[in-house]
């Protein structure tokens, strides 16, 4: 039966604010505001928020999945469960990125088998196709497991062709991931006629308005006079940067950042893009 | 490989879905026998596609055209099956509207059973069927009888209503006249009346 709150009725109910760690500087970029003394100081949170589900959406090869497994690795590293829902690379590719994620992060491979459960819907068309199928499968997991992170890679697969239902589709994964207390990361694609640096994707503006946050990862070949000038790269090379494109239940630095992704295939926040620029730019003038 | 993979679904069957919204839109209608009795037979195909389009376009969320390539029905069917106003068909069905909606019947008719079954949290829990044995061994079965003695009886009740379906029953050595009269009544509904014999026979 519908019904209302009194507003102290929910203090109870309000979850904490803390960071989830990713194993990036994503970390250091979400904030929260306190007050200490007679002023305000803004602290990191040490990660996304606690509980939030957040939507990380570029154009191809841009990193998306490579900082979905970081944040799985760093999870699972550190002893929570993670589900890992694959649905556009098979599950064993996704077990060799893990395994070579973990080795680049450090991380104890023994743990991060222990503690990831994957979902393979990549070769399962009912999984795919039938979102009430995927979402009871998901609820197995979580329970069985006591999953408290959950990855869905990508939630684009799972309305790529009917893209007039993304909203309804992706409603029900969040609403699924936030009864069962996950926080998450959802993974979305891009169109090609969409802006490479918003947090638009596949199905409109659907992912970025239902969800807490979303994260935009963009790239930029320099291929210009002007942009060897600018961003002091050697013409032909690529220029990646991350953004925080909202988050609605915590501060976060709105700047560009510029980051690489290594030779050992993980994510390396750099610096804003303005400091790059004034730090590399004009430096072969 | 290490972790742990899952590959095939655990639950979200849709046909198993569409029987039991099919299932309770005929006990909404007053049960099959109902149907018979009123030569209302030929309303169960309708009934049964219809409670398909519920499901998938509401569980499976489906396009009205997948929906239509499913089941080989047109669009425009799925289209009024999914659109159907059920409030309408509700007092149609109860005989509040003297003239027969525009509305798809069996379409309202799946909606509402969907809705109820999805308000009780029925639509896709298991059901478990247990035999007589196991219900001997764990002590219940005195409950499947008094549940299949009460069958069809409109709670909230009261003592005479129990009185009159119970009478004669022996429950662990107590006769069911005797437990009847300690009970508290009205009683408002089936599991409320199992709760209070339970607790009067460990008492």
């Amino acid at each position: 039966m519908a019904r209302y709150y009194e507003l102290r009725e929910l203090e109870t109910k309000a979850p904490k604010l803390f960071g989830i760690p990713t194993g990036t500087k994503l970390d250091e970029m979400f904030y929260k505001v306190e007050l200490e003394g007679d002023r305000y100081v803004k602290k990191p949170l040490g990660g996304i928020p606690y509980l939030s589900v957040l939507n990380v959406t570029g154009i191809p090869d841009t990193g998306k999945s490579v900082l979905a497994e970081q944040f799985a690795v760093t999870q699972a590293n550190l002893g929570y469960r993670v589900l890992y829902v694959t649905v556009e690379s098979p599950a064993n590719f996704l077990y060799t990125a893990l395994k070579n994620k973990a080795q680049a992060l450090n991380a104890d491979f023994s743990k991060v088998e222990e503690n990831v459960v994957v979902i393979d819907a990549s070769e399962s068309e009912e999984l795919r196709e039938n979102p009430k199928a995927l979402i009871d499968t998901m609820a197995h997991a979580i329970r069985e497991r006591k999953v408290t992170n959950t990855i869905i890679d990508s939630i684009t697969g799972l309305y790529e062709h009917k893209e007039v239902m993304a909203r309804q589709i992706v409603r029900q994964f969040f609403n699924f991931l936030k009864k069962f207390k996950q926080t998450a990361i959802l993974v979305s694609q891009k169109r090609s006629a969409q802006a490479s640096e918003s947090a638009e994707a596949a199905g409109g503006l659907a992912v970025a308005h239902i969800v807490d946050g979303t994260i935009v990862l963009d790239k930029k070949l320099i291929e210009t006079r002007w942009d060897v000038n600018l961003y002091g790269l050697p013409i032909g090379s690529v220029l990646r940067t991350i953004r925080i494109d909202g988050c609605r239940l915590c501060g976060h630095d709105s700047r560009t950042w510029v980051f690489e992704i290594t030779e050992l295939g993980t994510i390396n926040i750099i610096c804003p893009l303005s400091e790059f620029i004034k730090r590399r730019g004009r430096v072969e003038e | 490989m290490g972790f742990e993979v899952i590959t095939k679904p655990k639950g979200g069957d849709i046909d198993k879905m569409a029987e039991k919204v099919f299932w309770e839109a005929i006990k909404m209608l007053g049960g099959l026998k109902k149907l018979v009795e009123y030569r209302n037979l030929t309303w169960l195909p309708s009934l049964a596609e219809a409670s398909y389009v519920v499901v998938l376009k509401n569980e499976a969320m489906k396009t009205y055209s997948e929906i239509a390539n499913i089941l080989g029905i047109t669009e425009q069917t799925v289209k009024n099956i999914a659109t159907a106003d059920e409030e309408e068909v509700k007092k149609y069905i109860e005989g509040e509207l003297e003239e027969r909606p525009k509305e798809h019947i069996a379409g309202g008719i799946a909606k509402l059973a969907y809705k109820k079954l999805k308000e009780e949290g029925r639509l896709d829990t298991e059901e478990i069927e247990l035999k007589r044995e196991e219900m001997e061994v764990l002590d219940v079965d005195w409950a499947v009888h008094v549940l299949a003695k009460i069958r069809g009886l409109d709670f909230p009740v009261e003592k005479e209503q129990l009185m009159e379906r119970l009478k004669g029953m022996v429950i662990k050595g107590k006769k069911i006249e005797d437990i009847l009269e300690k009970l508290e009544y009205p009683i408002k509904s089936p599991a409320q009346l199992l709760h209070q014999i339970k607790t009067h026979l460990q008492s």
